[in-house]
């Protein structure tokens, strides 16, 4: 359906002439915010002096934490986090005082004269560590099911160990940033670059101790999130918020590129114990796991996401006996947060590894020890949800007819024979993901439709555009429901005098949820719309017609049996006006029969699953350390889609995050907690030379009731995973040059060196 | 500052150039980068600020100027660029290509793939290309990817780019790529009316740079300095911009010696190639006497960094800039580069293996600067390779890069260099690989030996592009690489 549509927002961008927040002139008397940021990971103030800094001409105001009008708190979940710390400083980074000056050079100069001086606390930075000593935000979460005990002791054979994974650099292209501005009556309006409009506004308020009606917020669209201004851009909202609110004046916040890869956080770093316990055939028994998720200095969203990766820990495998546990570990770092795929990668990639060592022990194929596992329809995941309408083997099966997979594991294995130097291997994964939010009372939605005099047509929804298009699916939907071009269409920024209480656009859940929420407001007005065509089409070509035989197509408006008898849109909402009937409607949607026992550990958390295969062929360059990917071949089962291509750019851009994740970004910090590769020349992301040779991504649509909008399925964050099949590819190489090669993570060509020698351990 | 004496040659401030086909006279203040003056001084924000060090692209624009007979159009990040560089050339900006209404075919092609999502990066990937398709003629998918390696798209959208950009390559010539408006300037850029005097530009309120010279001869260059002693001299800009924008590091008085025609030489004597210290890697990279006399140089060029440094970042540069890993110097050494230094009073010779003192040390002295880098012949029947270890496959910065060179006389080897980068505090030779390998023939040395000896000469540091252990695993690994070669190559 409608692949000829393209990204609404594409002709502006590709002119620069999107209007992006903070790229614009300056407004008339606007202040530029630069801050303190801690140097150090735990410590308790013990004097701050912003004398010296408030002398300097230019500089207006110096705002601390005893500036705050209202609660210094920025916590949702729990409320742990301080806008500006008043006591403790908890992390490398941290803002304590912000200057607002006429112009930035004035502002580095103020803050360089403020004088911090503070008492050193020990910190953590390392999970286990930190559950060692119950460091956490809140108890030990478990899901479980069978008794793992019993069936580890009885299973043949067992396999213990601990996996990491790395965290992850969100490096949006448009930093994090806030232009507030001051407004009659104590109100403000902010600019600002968020996932979260609700959240935002609510804490805003909050901190300045006003209705939240008195805070307006307007987000046009933003420059890349991937979960990093889910929550992220809230600090820095209100920052903006307090400034202009403090001196009437506008102010813009905007982060440098380094300031933003130093203080603000990412993915989280997973550690894991577990023990598995399988048969000769390689079937799991039993799978018990400690999930541990290094969530930083405040709680922010770590909750949420220790349950996602516990959600996901078991993958696309239905295992009888299991034992999932999670902690969400609070040390010193800059608080985790929201990155594509919200602990599922993590959890996801534990397993995965799982099941490579056991296809090691036991020799089996890499894929048939997957097809072994794979959930059936009928089976129930550990917390209970029943697997209905899964294809996971056809989707295997297609997998390897599409790959040829026999005669390319055959091409490998000679290559492999032939070569010394470099070594190929194949990499194979498959993705279960939950798609809705965890927390269930996030899936809701609400969507404004107007229908103007001329026909145009105006919708709003709660949902935030940042490249994903879901300005271009929404229209699509609301162009379905109406008849008309989608270029009739404009979809509004997300604005919370017109959306307020809007979900974050997350989860996966932007389309299904606002999606629905403008079908459904759009189908309101259709109804009233067809009353009135039923007039028409009397008035101006004498039929008699009944409702439901109105047929409403490519702007025009007739009977079913007769389209040339026709009135075209815009006649019918003029006709329409005259009548006096309404030509907006709110759309309202909550994601039915969702319901998850936090407690018990069980319930339907997710409305349903995005299902698909990858495979990965690498080639490993042994001496080197670096590799290249030959292929990475897709099956990926996609509902109806609304948009192929849309859907497509979103597989192979989380494709190639993924990639980057598990094989070049490399995030350190040292041992005073400050990251160490948090600048563009050390910290580095996928570029156009890590494609892979060859990518081939088969979209393979499938009938399901359970999918949303018009039988569309959720597609920003199930594909990440696909990229993951690179990471396994290359540990399958590398076991090929040493056969107990263990690759760490992530694959660089150090880590690559480092387990081919396996002399010493990677600091 | 005697600025007096100065008036009558100096142009204040204003600089002439054309922004997307009208030309204009500005006052530009010293040192503002062309992105911070297309935003704070034209109130143009289509090019974007991402990273600011020239490290994303998302602030590409393209440059044209005349060069050897043409006029080229180079991409560039404006963040690095000193608007005052602008002076006699034409800035293309995004705001110039197309319409919404009326996209250019590089925006109608990326739309019908599907080439954007969150549209950050877009413009700069749109100026890139522009660069890339008004050079060439149906570029091969090489050097598509070169053209857009600088350029970072976090949403992921280098598949459907590459679709479209081998598309456009394959449809469309210069010719239809340079629009009209564009062609129109060239003739003015040609008779640009270039005074000989310099111009410099000055800020009243103390900035980080306080004023900017151009000089336009060897004799201003030095009664410059000789005034400004705490003067730096700039040339492609790569680092030193990065220094400001990012360290906020204050340079009073930058010189900058792009426009002296005497630094932008490159021609062959006997004596070898001779290059001129402002001379662009994009330069030497399409010369035809390095392409065919200087092979593996060529090679390594196409490895430094991205297309827009690329086009701005020079040889000369990189020497002065001293870095342990910096991407040219391992080679330089073992090809017995040298330099020609200049001060106002004497031009003297010195081996650049001489030149490193220490880290970030230099044989330069104060007033002084690299005239030319010389390179002597390489003789046939001799094996000389780099390699280049780092994180990423490109735009990045080196763990440890290391170039060999073997000179044979019939098979005795009677030259044998290592240089290494990135194992010590200044890119160095190998006492011990020569030592080990001269007068002996290929077959008798004893390569486990010479790998640890070698290795032994070193102490790498532990820093985040990898670790002591790491590097010394690198040194080890790259010298077996050369041996397995040779080998190869004797069979």
């Amino acid at each position: 359906m409608n692949s000829a549509v393209f990204h609404l927002s594409g002709p502006l961008h590709l002119c620069g002439k999107s209007h992006f927040i903070a790229d614009e002139p300056p407004l008339q008397g606007q202040l530029y915010a630069k801050f303190l940021f801690s140097p150090v990971a735990h410590a308790q103030i013990s004097n701050l002096d912003i004398s010296a800094a408030e002398k300097i001409p230019g500089v207006i105001k110096i705002i601390t934490a005893d500036s705050i009008p209202g609660e210094n708190q920025i916590g949702t979940v729990v409320k742990d986090e301080p806008l500006f710390p008043e006591t403790e400083i908890m992390y490398v980074g941290q803002p304590i005082a912000m200057v607002l000056a006429e112009n930035e050079y004035l502002a580095e100069l103020a803050v360089k004269k403020i004088v911090l001086k503070y008492k050193e606390l020990p910190a953590i930075f390392d999970p286990e560590e930190a559950y060692k000593e119950k460091q956490g935000y809140i108890q030990e979460r478990i899901i479980a099911r069978g008794d793992v005990e019993t069936a580890l002791k009885n299973a043949p054979f067992t396999l213990s160990g601990k996996t990491e994974t790395s965290g992850q650099e969100h490096f949006y292209l448009e930093s994090q940033r806030c232009l507030a501005v001051p407004m009659e009556n104590s109100r403000i309006i902010l600019h600002t670059a968020t996932q979260s409009t609700m959240e935002v506004q609510e804490i805003a308020s909050r901190i300045l101790g006003i209705p939240v009606n008195d805070v307006i917020i307007e987000v046009p669209r933003l420059g890349g999130a991937f979960g990093g201004k889910e929550r992220g851009a809230t600090i820095w909202a209100c920052m903006a918020a307090l400034g202009a609110f403090l001196t009437q004046k506008p102010v813009l916040v905007k982060l440098t590129r380094d300031e933003d890869m130093h203080l603000t956080g990412k993915r989280h770093p997973f550690t894991s114990l577990w023990k598995v316990g399988f048969d000769e055939h390689g079937k799991i028994l039993a799978y018990d796991i400690l999930l541990l998720a290094n969530g930083g200095a405040y709680t922010d969203l770590s909750i949420a996401i220790l349950e996602r990766a516990m959600f996901h820990s078991e993958n696309a495998y239905y295992i009888p006996n299991i034992k999932i546990k999670g902690f969400a570990c609070k040390t010193n770092l800059p608080p985790n947060t929201a990155f594509r795929g919200f602990g599922a990668p993590q959890g996801i990639f534990v397993i995965e590894n799982i099941l490579a060592k056991i296809a090691e022990q036991l020799k089996i194929d890499p894929l048939e020890i997957r097809l072994q596992n794979a959930y059936q329809n009928g089976d129930k995941t550990p917390y209970g949800q029943e697997i209905s309408d899964c294809r996971l083997t056809d989707l295997f099966n297609i997998l390897a007819e599409k790959t040829n997979y026999l005669a390319l594991k055959q091409a490998v294995e000679v290559f492999n024979k032939n070569n010394t130097r470099f070594k190929r291997g194949i990499g194979i994964i498959p993705v279960k993901f939950g798609i809705s939010f965890t927390t269930t009372l996030l899936n809701q939605g609400s969507a404004l439709v107007w229908v103007y005099i001329d026909g145009s047509v105006s919708v709003s929804t709660g949902g935030v555009e940042m490249g994903q298009e879901l300005s271009t699916k929404v229209a699509i939907v609301v162009a379905k429901v109406l008849g008309i071009p989608v270029h009739q269409i404009r979809v509004e920024s997300s604005n919370s005098q017109r959306i307020g209480n809007a979900s974050p656009t997350a989860a996966s859940t932007g389309s299904d949820i606002n999606g629905n929420a403008a079908r459904i407001a759009a189908e309101k007005i259709k109804m009233a719309l067809t009353e009135c065509a039923v007039k028409l089409l009397k008035q101006k070509h004498q039929l008699n017609v009944s409702p439901e035989d109105i047929v409403f197509k490519e702007g025009k408006v007739f009977y079913k049996e007769n389209p040339d008898a026709c009135v075209n849109f815009e006649e019918l909402v003029r006709f329409a006006h005259s009548e006096r009937v309404p030509l907006a409607a709110y759309g309202y949607y909550k994601t039915p029969a969702l319901w998850f026992d936090r407690d018990k550990g069980s319930g339907n958390p997710f409305h349903y699953f995005v299902w698909g295969v990858a495979l990965a062929e690498v080639e490993m360059d042994t001496l080197l350390g670096e590799h290249k990917i030959i292929k990475l071949t897709v099956m990926h089962e996609n509902g109806q889609t609304l948009n192929e291509e849309i859907d497509r750019g979103q597989i192979e851009g989380a494709i190639m995050q993924g990639i980057g994740w598990c094989t070049m970004e490399d995030l350190k910090w040292n041992e005073k907690g400050v990251y160490l590769s948090a600048n563009p020349s050390t910290y580095k992301i996928p570029g156009i030379r890590n494609l892979p040779e060859e990518l081939e991504i088969e979209m393979i649509p499938s009938a399901t009731e359970e999918a949303s909008v018009f039988g569309s399925k959720g597609i920003g964050e199930p594909p990440l995973i696909y990229g993951l099949s690179v990471f396994f590819a290359l540990q399958a190489a590398a076991k090929e040059a040493k056969k107990d090669a263990e690759l760490s993570f992530p694959a660089t060509p150090e880590s690559v060196l480092q387990c081919l020698d396996g002399l010493y351990p990677i600091g | 500052m005697k600025e007096q004496n100065l008036q009558t040659e100096i142009h204040l401030n204003q600089i002439t150039f054309f922004l997307n086909g009208k030309q204009i006279t500005e006052d530009v203040p010293a040192g503002i980068s062309t992105l911070d003056w297309l935003h704070a001084k034209k109130q143009m924000f289509g090019t974007k600020c991402s990273c600011n060090e020239g490290d994303c692209g998302a602030c590409t624009v393209v440059i044209a100027y005349p060069f050897e007979g043409i006029i080229t159009y180079r991409a560039i990040n404006s963040c690095l660029y000193p608007a005052a560089k602008l002076h006699g050339k034409h800035l293309i900006t995004i705001e110039g290509l197309g319409t919404p209404e009326n996209l250019h075919p590089i925006q109608q092609t990326l739309l019908k793939y599907h080439s954007l999502q969150c549209g950050y990066c877009t413009p700069g990937f749109v100026m890139s290309l522009f660069a890339l398709l008004a050079m060439n003629s149906h570029p091969d998918q090489e050097t598509i990817l070169a053209a857009l390696e600088g350029n970072l798209c976090r949403c992921g959208t280098y598949n459907s780019i590459l679709k479209a950009a081998q598309e456009l390559s394959a449809k469309f010539s210069p010719s239809e790529i340079v629009p009209e408006w564009c062609r129109n300037t060239e003739q003015d850029l040609y008779s640009f009316n270039e005074t000989d005097t310099m111009f410099f530009t000055k800020t009243d309120i103390p900035q980080q740079v306080n004023c900017y010279l151009f000089p336009k001869t060897m004799k201003h260059l030095f009664d410059f300095y000789a005034e400004h002693p705490d003067a730096n001299f700039i040339a492609g800009g790569t680092d030193i911009m990065v220094q400001k924008n990012i360290d906020r590091k204050v340079f009073p008085v930058l010189i900058d010696i792009t426009n002296l025609p005497e630094l932008n030489r490159l021609y062959l004597r006997q004596d070898g190639l001779h290059i001129g210290s402002a001379v662009t890697y994009q330069q030497l990279y399409e010369s035809g006497i390095v392409k065919t006399d200087y092979p593996v140089l060529h090679k390594l060029l196409a490895q430094i960094a991205s297309q827009q440094i690329r086009n701005l970042g020079t040889l000369g540069g990189n020497i002065a800039n001293a870095s342990p890993v910096g991407d040219t110097l391992p080679l330089l050494l073992v090809l017995d580069a040298s330099l020609w230094l200049q001060s106002d009073l004497e031009i003297r010779q010195i081996p650049l293996n001489d030149f490193f003192v220490s880290y970030r040390k230099t044989a330069l002295n104060k007033g002084e600067i690299i005239k030319e880098i010389i390179i002597p012949p390489v003789k046939s029947n001799s094996y000389i390779k780099f390699t280049k270890t780092s994180k990423s496959k490109s735009v990045d910065i080196s763990s440890v890069i290391t170039a060999v060179k073997i000179e044979y006389n019939e098979d005795i080897i009677i030259n044998a260099a290592l240089a290494l980068g990135g194992v010590s505090a200044l890119p160095m030779l190998s006492q011990k690989f020569t030592e080990l390998l001269t007068g002996k023939k290929l077959s008798t040395i004893n390569i486990d030996s010479v790998i640890s000896e070698v290795e032994k000469e070193f102490e790498p540091l532990t820093d985040i592009r990898g670790t002591a252990l790491y590097r010394k695993k690198l040194i080890q690994n790259h010298i077996l690489l050369y041996f397995q070669e040779l080998q190869k190559e004797e069979k």
